[in-house]
């Protein structure tokens, strides 16, 4: 339809769109153009040229940030979608599924900070509950857990894995309940087990949904920040340092913004390479069910 | 299905269930601690319940301040979301303009980008408009982020809706505005309620920018507050679960009392972003 009159349409849209030009797409642009610089905050930056993504592909705490993320995703993705999935197959086939489905959500409702201070208490040494129950069973670790570079990446994981797997397991119960029950109905007829039933039969049917899970998952973990900053801020030893952190500490604590630009511009093509492989991924292969 | 199978599913699930609830409980049973209990005896059960400890990490602690700046925050940002992104959803979806399609395509594009991707020239405009260290700081940039996926939902929902609904409107004479008034925001409130849902909880949760906006004590909200006073009262562990229980419990009840919508909300959020 055409609208009645120009100004009508201005109305409507422009507001939406001076706001985000304002708040995103020019501090993208303006990100961009300060990688490109050498600049404390003061004074006008300094061309650059390249100089800063040199420094960025050299720098080995940098580069080890896209190992712990990779780490960290690797994690996740068994601990929030790999456990999500299992625990919607198992809530789904029983009868009063209301109990869990709310408890095992109300952490996703949660600010990830009042997570993070939450659980780090958790694995505090002195008066945490993870050391205090070890000990009830006779493992009385006295064990350093955020302290510790052995285990503090895995502790960070296992976190975010208690938050999300509620989460995924919303989405995969809501998937599941969508599935046509007459497939179902016959294979079961054809004296399918349950097992079965659900390898071969739901999980294939629900792909679609899988491959976005994981796909929030592996572009939820390249942007993790909150846990990490709030329970070791990097440490110790740099080992839990994730792209972010790392961003933040070059801008605000080093004053280094064009550097730190060049980073946040590298995080996002590596960001976006995956969301376009994924969708490269899933145009490739049409999906077999449609619902 | 098989009686033994069914049985391990259950146990499995109940086993997870009570392990995930166990920090929780834990927080709201140490409140009701002192110090001394909280650290010699972490798995004891609290022997009497004094409820003035929440008052102080209200009052005292600044929790209440810090509620007040999120609530302010969160309803500003969801109130101007849905308002901004309904007439756009709205017009992108009905009306056939100029620029109509480089506005779709850069809010498309906007859904990929994450706020690691233009946070620090954002702060460096900011600083250069004086923004920062007022609640705008927050309000304008949850605003943005919101929109793009809003502007989407609301869009998608409107293409949906049957063509003969506007054009009679049309006939009789209502103008796109009144058309949008009169008969779009009724209509489109289930789409409104996903997006509500969804950014609200988005405001209520940020936390990156909060950090790096907002120094004044007195303009923070829950998730940078709550880390502040984590510090102040680092080895006041009753005060500390105390905060904890307070940021939490509410929006454990409002989960248990629109459970079916926030989920809904939160997941189709998700999935179609």
């Amino acid at each position: 339809m055409k609208p009645t009159s120009r100004a009508g349409v201005l109305v409507l849209v422009l507001p939406a769109v001076l706001i985000y030009a304002f708040a995103v797409v020019v501090p993208f642009i303006g990100t961009v153009g300060l990688s490109f610089t050498r600049w404390n905050g003061y004074g006008s930056p300094q061309w650059a040229g390249i100089d800063n993504y040199i420094r960025a592909i050299k720098d080995t705490v940098f580069m080890s940030t896209f190992g712990h993320a990779a780490f960290y995703i690797a994690v996740t993705l068994i601990l929030e979608v790999g456990v999500g999935l299992v625990l919607a197959a198992f809530i789904s086939a029983q009868r009063f599924t209301g109990f869990y489905r709310i408890a095992l959500f109300i952490p996703v409702m949660l600010p990830m900070v009042v997570v993070a201070v939450l659980w780090r208490t958790v694995y505090n040494p002195d008066v945490g509950i993870l050391n205090a129950g070890l000990k009830r069973i006779g493992l009385d670790s006295g064990f350093v857990w955020l302290g510790d570079p052995r285990t503090a990446l895995l502790a960070i994981s296992v976190v975010s894995g208690w938050v999300f797997a509620g989460f995924f397991m919303a989405i995969f119960l809501a998937a599941l309940h969508r599935l046509p029950q007459d497939v179902i109905e016959s294979a079961r007829l054809d004296g399918a087990g349950e097992v079965r039933l659900f390898w071969k039969i739901k999980v294939p049917m629900i792909r679609n949904v899988t491959l976005l899970a994981v796909l929030l998952c592996v572009t939820g973990g390249l942007q993790g920040f909150d846990l990490f900053y709030v329970m070791t801020n990097g440490g110790p030893y740099n080992t839990t340092e994730v792209p972010t952190t790392y961003m933040v500490k070059s801008v605000f604590r080093d004053q280094e913004i064009g550097y730190g630009s060049a980073l946040s511009v590298l995080v996002t093509i590596v960001g976006l390479f995956i969301a376009v492989g994924f969708w490269y991924y899933q145009r490739r292969r049409p999906t077999d069910v449609e619902y | 299905m098989r009686s033994s199978l069914k049985v391990i599913t259950h146990v499995v699930v109940a086993i997870y269930a009570v392990l995930a609830l166990l920090p929780l409980a834990w927080m709201m049973m140490s409140a009701f601690k002192d110090n001394g209990a909280i650290s010699l005896s972490p798995l004891s059960l609290p022997t009497s319940y004094d409820f003035s400890v929440f008052a102080d990490a209200w009052a005292v602690g600044g929790i209440g301040q810090y509620a007040i700046n999120s609530i302010i925050v969160t309803v500003v940002t969801t109130t101007v979301v849905l308002l901004v992104s309904s007439m756009a959803g709205f017009a992108l979806s009905r009306l056939q303009f100029w620029g109509s399609k480089y506005v779709l395509t850069a809010m498309v594009l906007g859904l990929l980008l994450p706020i690691q991707a233009y946070f620090i020239a954002q702060n460096q405009l900011f600083e250069a408009v004086h923004l920062k260290d007022t609640r705008l700081a927050l309000i304008v940039p949850y605003t943005a982020i919101g929109i793009p996926l809003a502007i989407w939902l609301i869009k998608t929902y409107v293409d949906s809706m049957p063509k003969e609904m506007f054009e009679a409107a049309r006939i009789d004479g209502a103008s796109d505005l009144s058309v949008y008034r009169m008969i779009m925001l009724p209509v489109m409130r289930p789409a409104l309620v996903t997006v509500g849902i969804f950014t609200a909880l988005a405001a209520w949760n940020e936390f990156l920018l909060a950090l790096l906006y907002v120094q004044d004590e007195s303009l923070k909200t829950i998730p940078t507050g709550l880390l502040a006073f984590s510090s102040r009262y680092a080895t006041d562990y009753r005060m500390l679960f105390a905060a904890l229980t307070i940021v939490t419990v509410p929006l454990v009840i409002v989960y248990v009392m629109f459970s079916k919508q926030i989920t809904e909300g939160l997941t189709q959020g998700s999935v179609k972003g």
